[in-house]
């Protein structure tokens, strides 16, 4: 018997690539934004949709939030322009940039 | 001793007395002259025989001797000795009605009746005073009175009984001669009316008179609107009465009325008693029937119209109630009804009592068993919202025809049951009505509410039903092919389908509101995305074969995800989400549970994943892809040994069971494994192979392959599997379609494997075989069957597979149910008939239930039959296409 896959309908969730974990381990609930504490896959408490819509952002400290929650908090007099976990200054490392794609 | 003064008195007396007879005539000549005219007018008075004809009688003779009498003050004491011979002679009036009693008791023919009315009029006539005497109205009226009272203290109780057959054929008679606006005189029955009111019938009875019109009307209204509901009677029905019946109660109660003016005022009480009668007779006639009313509508409309006008001239709201509780509590409100139905009934039900009774009040006291009942249904919330998406093929009609009609009427139509401010009454509110006075304490005058609002108030909070509104679009999202018209022709219609999808969730928005139904425009924005996706990979894929790389890339070609948003599809509670791929949820529910967690595709599988997900992180290279292996579904093709091909969709699981099997059989060739028989593996391999899901799940894998034929349990070996690659020697039977099932060897597989399915499901050893199982339990089933059809009265085979798929374990497919109920037709226990052209939407035929011949004995023979069908494996015979009866 040969058996061979004419199609497969199959089904997969989307994570972002935090580097952090195997995408397909079990630890599916994943990380949360620091700032709203919404799962990076949802999306930040002005938006609608997540994925595209309502990116990340990675800081050079490593953190990593929802891009408009950080933008949101950076707009405030009292981040000082500081990552909100470790309050070093913001930065975006070189390795990373947003990610826009036109679909 | 008598005194002189009494003396005295005693002889002026006598004197006085004396003196009147005599008439101051000399002698005694008076006194004579008294008598003699006291004898002619006693002889011209004499009651006597019909046959004795009164001989000549000198009329002016006659008359002076009353005149006589009359000087002689002694006219009442003359009338008193007619009478008292009117008595003594009344026996001969008397036989006269004993023969004809006898006569009529005899052969009950109402005209013998009217031969005796006929009879007692002449003796009547034959003895009452001469009229030429005009001897005043006492005389007469004494006359008729004492004729009557002794008439009516000799006729037996059965002269009621003949009288009533007579008043009746009168009626008949009256109702069946149109006439022409003509006089009463005109009417054939005249005559004998007028011997009644001669006889003084119509006055003694009267209420036997007015029985046979009420009669007259009730049969008249069961015969010509019993179950015809599509027009209002009413009108019909009075323009009948003053057609037919008016005539006849002119006769009756406008007797004596000398213009129409009068007979008019004369027939107002009696003709708004009958009108009355009219509309009690048809309004218990509705009652009776207003389940099947309510089943009918919207076609029954007329008899809704006529109830509402009846109801308010006569007082049977109570009894309307007490009626629709009963026949929902014993048709509706048992296990053999299913929710949909009940659904359905129960949203006629609110539509037909709105048309009766618009302040809701009838509703409300109906309603409430229902809405207990559906609330303790399980399946509720899940029939609501699948008719809501338009996911109910098998009832025709949406329970929601009207929710968009009354969204525009009632603004933005957003369900309020949560917000309590509506119960309370708006007093400022200029259309306030007072609660009708049959409104209990727990009566609230709901704001007219759609249908759905209606519904949704049958729970505390509307958060069940947008959880579900979730599960189910996942599930219909789910079943969408992501199939990008770029790459493969668009015959499944991807596009389409999600846009069907998306304007039922703007439907659905608008009822639950924006900010509920949230997530579900994340899974349709999903859908669209992996489309686009898909098609861009695709493309990808197809510019990179087309030049150099290696052709075997091509292979991803096959894979086409659907990629979800983690958070927003139901996927987080794994029991909601595991029914998707599947309708018996029940059972499965616990084994995909297992599963989820460690299943994991196998072998070719792998690998397609992992070049899929290098092509997509090529794409979104912020992105990784987690696969869910256990949905979505796989189109495999099958190889044989002896060059068979067989292609079938089935679950990722039978996928994977599958590609076991074909990994082993590579691993043979290339391990030049002598193996002439097809690749084997036992139950263990196959679990781990899976990633160790469950016993159960594997099993069922199993079973689907040994139904397509692909596999077989090795004989002698239990829990070890082969591929079978030679088809079976024995002739496969029905052949129809992928399930056609093998010969004989493999139906012992099947059932062997079944029995273990049914072992692992509940604990029990398999001692009974697979037949045997079905056959009792479709014997468990036939009582829901029954249930149905006998409540019910008829339903097509798919509106009872489709409510058997709610009893508890049934899996049985239609086609099997089809076998099973043509096995009941044969033994008599159904009938089947043609669908009627009103309810030929989708089905074929119905099924009706024979009640007079459900018998122990035949339902024995009955199941007897069904368990032989299954014995000698008749599987896919389709007898039951051909439509009998
Ligand atoms: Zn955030
Ligand atoms: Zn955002
Ligand atoms: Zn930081």
């Amino acid at each position: 018997m040969k058996v061979t896959i004419k199609h497969w309908h199959a089904v997969a969730q989307w994570r972002w690539d935090t580097g952090k974990s195997e995408p397909n381990s079990d630890d599916s609930e994943g990380d949360v934004c620091g700032i709203c504490r919404v799962p990076f896959e949802g999306c930040c408490p002005t938006c609608k949709m997540p994925g595209d819509d309502c990116p990340l952002i990675w800081g050079e400290c490593t953190h990593i939030f929802h891009m408009h929650c950080l933008l949101k908090w950076l707009g405030t007099a009292a981040s000082k322009q500081q990552c909100p976990m470790d309050r070093r200054t913001w930065g975006m490392p070189t390795k990373f940039s947003l990610v826009a794609v036109p679909c | 001793m008598a005194s002189d003064a009494l003396r005295s008195q005693v002889a002026a007396k006598w004197q006085e007395s004396f003196a009147r007879l005599n008439r101051h005539e000399p002698g005694i000549a008076g006194l004579v002259r008294f008598s003699h005219a006291w004898n002619v007018a006693l002889a011209v008075l004499r009651p006597r025989r019909l046959d004795e004809l009164k001989e000549d009688v000198d009329i002016e003779l006659v008359r002076s001797a009353f005149a006589v009498i009359n000087g002689g003050r002694r006219l009442p004491f003359l009338l008193e000795t007619f009478l008292e011979e009117l008595k003594k002679r009344y026996w001969m009036v008397g036989k006269d009605v004993e023969e004809y009693m006898a006569r009529f008791e005899q052969t009950e023919n109402a005209e013998v009746i009217r031969d005796l009315v006929l009879r007692l009029v002449a003796w009547f006539k034959h003895w009452a005073p001469l009229p030429e005497l005009r001897l005043g109205s006492t005389i007469y009226s004494a006359y008729t009175l004492s004729f009557q009272t002794h008439l009516f203290s000799i006729v037996p109780p059965s002269f009621a009984t003949g009288f009533k057959a007579l008043v009746s054929s009168t009626l008949s008679a009256s109702a069946s001669t149109t006439k022409s606006h003509g006089h009463d005189t005109d009417d054939p029955n005249a005559p004998i009316w007028q011997s009644f009111e001669t006889l003084g019938l119509i006055d003694r009875y009267e209420s036997i008179i007015a029985t046979v019109g009420y009669e007259f009307i009730e049969h008249h209204v069961l015969d010509t609107c019993t179950a015809e509901w599509s027009r209002p009677m009413l009108s019909e029905l009075r323009d009948w009465m003053s057609e037919k019946v008016v005539p006849w109660m002119l006769l009756i109660y406008a007797r004596g009325a000398t213009n129409a003016e009068e007979a008019r005022s004369m027939l107002q009480g009696v003709g708004s008693r009958f009108d009355f009668h009219i509309n009690k007779t048809l309004c218990d006639l509705r009652t009776k029937e207003i389940f099947d009313i309510i089943i009918d509508f919207p076609e029954s409309n007329g008899a809704l119209m006529d109830l509402k006008d009846c109801l308010q001239r006569v007082d049977q709201r109570p009894a309307l109630v007490k009626a629709l509780r009963q026949a929902n509590r014993k048709r509706l409100l048992h296990p053999g009804a299913d929710t949909k139905l009940i659904l359905s009934q129960y949203v006629a039900t609110i539509k037909c009592l709105r048309i009766i009774d618009p302040p809701g009040v009838l509703l409300f006291k109906v309603a409430d068993p229902i809405r207990r009942y559906l609330r303790d249904r399980p399946d509720t919330i899940r029939c609501i919202v699948a008719n809501l998406v338009g996911d109910d093929s098998d009832s025709p009609d949406s329970l929601l025809d009207d929710t968009i009609d009354s969204t525009s009427g009632s603004g933005g139509g957003q369900i309020t049951t949560t917000n309590p401010a509506h119960l309370i009454d708006d007093y400022s509110d200029p259309n306030w009505d007072p609660e009708p006075i049959d409104a209990g304490p727990e009566f609230r005058a709901n704001k007219p509410q759609d249908v759905l609002s209606t519904l949704v108030s049958i729970y505390d909070s509307q958060d069940l039903f947008v959880k579900e509104v979730q599960i189910l679009l996942a599930q219909r999202l789910l079943s969408i092919p992501i199939l990008s018209n770029t790459t493969v022709e668009d015959t499944n219609g991807t596009t389409e389908r999600i846009e069907k999808e998306r304007r039922t969730l703007e439907i659905l928005k608008l009822r639950f509101g924006e900010m509920a139904l949230g997530v579900c425009e994340v899974m349709l924005k999903d859908m669209t995305d992996s489309k686009r996706i898909d098609s861009h990979i695709q493309n990808q894929l197809s510019l990179s074969s087309s030049s150099s790389t290696p052709p075997s890339s091509a292979d991803i070609n096959v894979v086409h995800p659907t990629i979800i948003s983690h958070h927003f599809w139901p996927s987080s509670d794994p029991s909601a989400f595991s029914s998707l791929s599947n309708q018996h949820h029940h059972q499965q529910q616990q084994n995909q549970q297992q599963s989820s967690s460690s299943f994991m595709l196998p072998g070719q599988f792998k690998t397609l994943q992992s070049t899929y997900l290098s092509q997509f992180t090529k794409f979104k290279p912020d992105k990784t892809l987690r696969f869910l292996p256990n949905l979505g579904s796989v189109t495999l093709l099958i190889r044989f040994e002896d060059e068979r091909e067989m292609e079938v969709q089935v679950g990722a699981i039978e996928a994977g069971v599958l590609e076991l099997f074909n990994m082993k059989g590579e691993e043979e060739v290339e391990g030049d494994v002598e193996n002439k028989e097809g690749a084997m593996l036992s139950l263990d391999e196959l679990i781990q192979g899976l990633g160790g899901i469950d016993k159960g799940s594997v099993l069922k894998a199993l079973l689907t392959w040994i139904d397509y034929g692909v596999l077989e349990e090795v004989e002698g070996r239990e829990g070890m599997f082969r591929v079978l690659e030679v088809e079976n020697d024995r002739k496969r039977e029905g052949g129809g379609g992928g399930g056609g099932g093998g010969g004989e060897g493999e139906e012992r597989t099947r059932q062997a494997v079944a029995a273990h399915v049914h072992a692992q499901e509940s604990n029990l050893p398999p001692v009974v075989s697979a037949q045997q199982q079905q056959a009792d339990q479709m014997r468990v089933y036939w009582k829901f069957i029954e249930g149905m059809l006998t409540n019910l009265g008829g339903l097509p085979i798919d509106r009872i597979q489709s409510m058997l798929r709610f009893a508890p374990g049934y899996d049985q497919s239609v086609d099997q149910l089809s076998m099973f109920l043509d096995a009941a037709r044969r033994e008599g226990v159904v009938v089947f008939r043609e669908a009627t052209q009103k309810n030929k939407k989708n089905i074929e035929h119905f099924v009706r239930p024979v009640k007079s011949q459900i018998t122990t004995e035949n339902l024995n023979s009955f199941f007897d039959h069904v368990v032989a069908i299954y014995l000698t494996g008749a599987r896919g015979l389709s007898i039951f296409h051909a439509p009998t009866g």
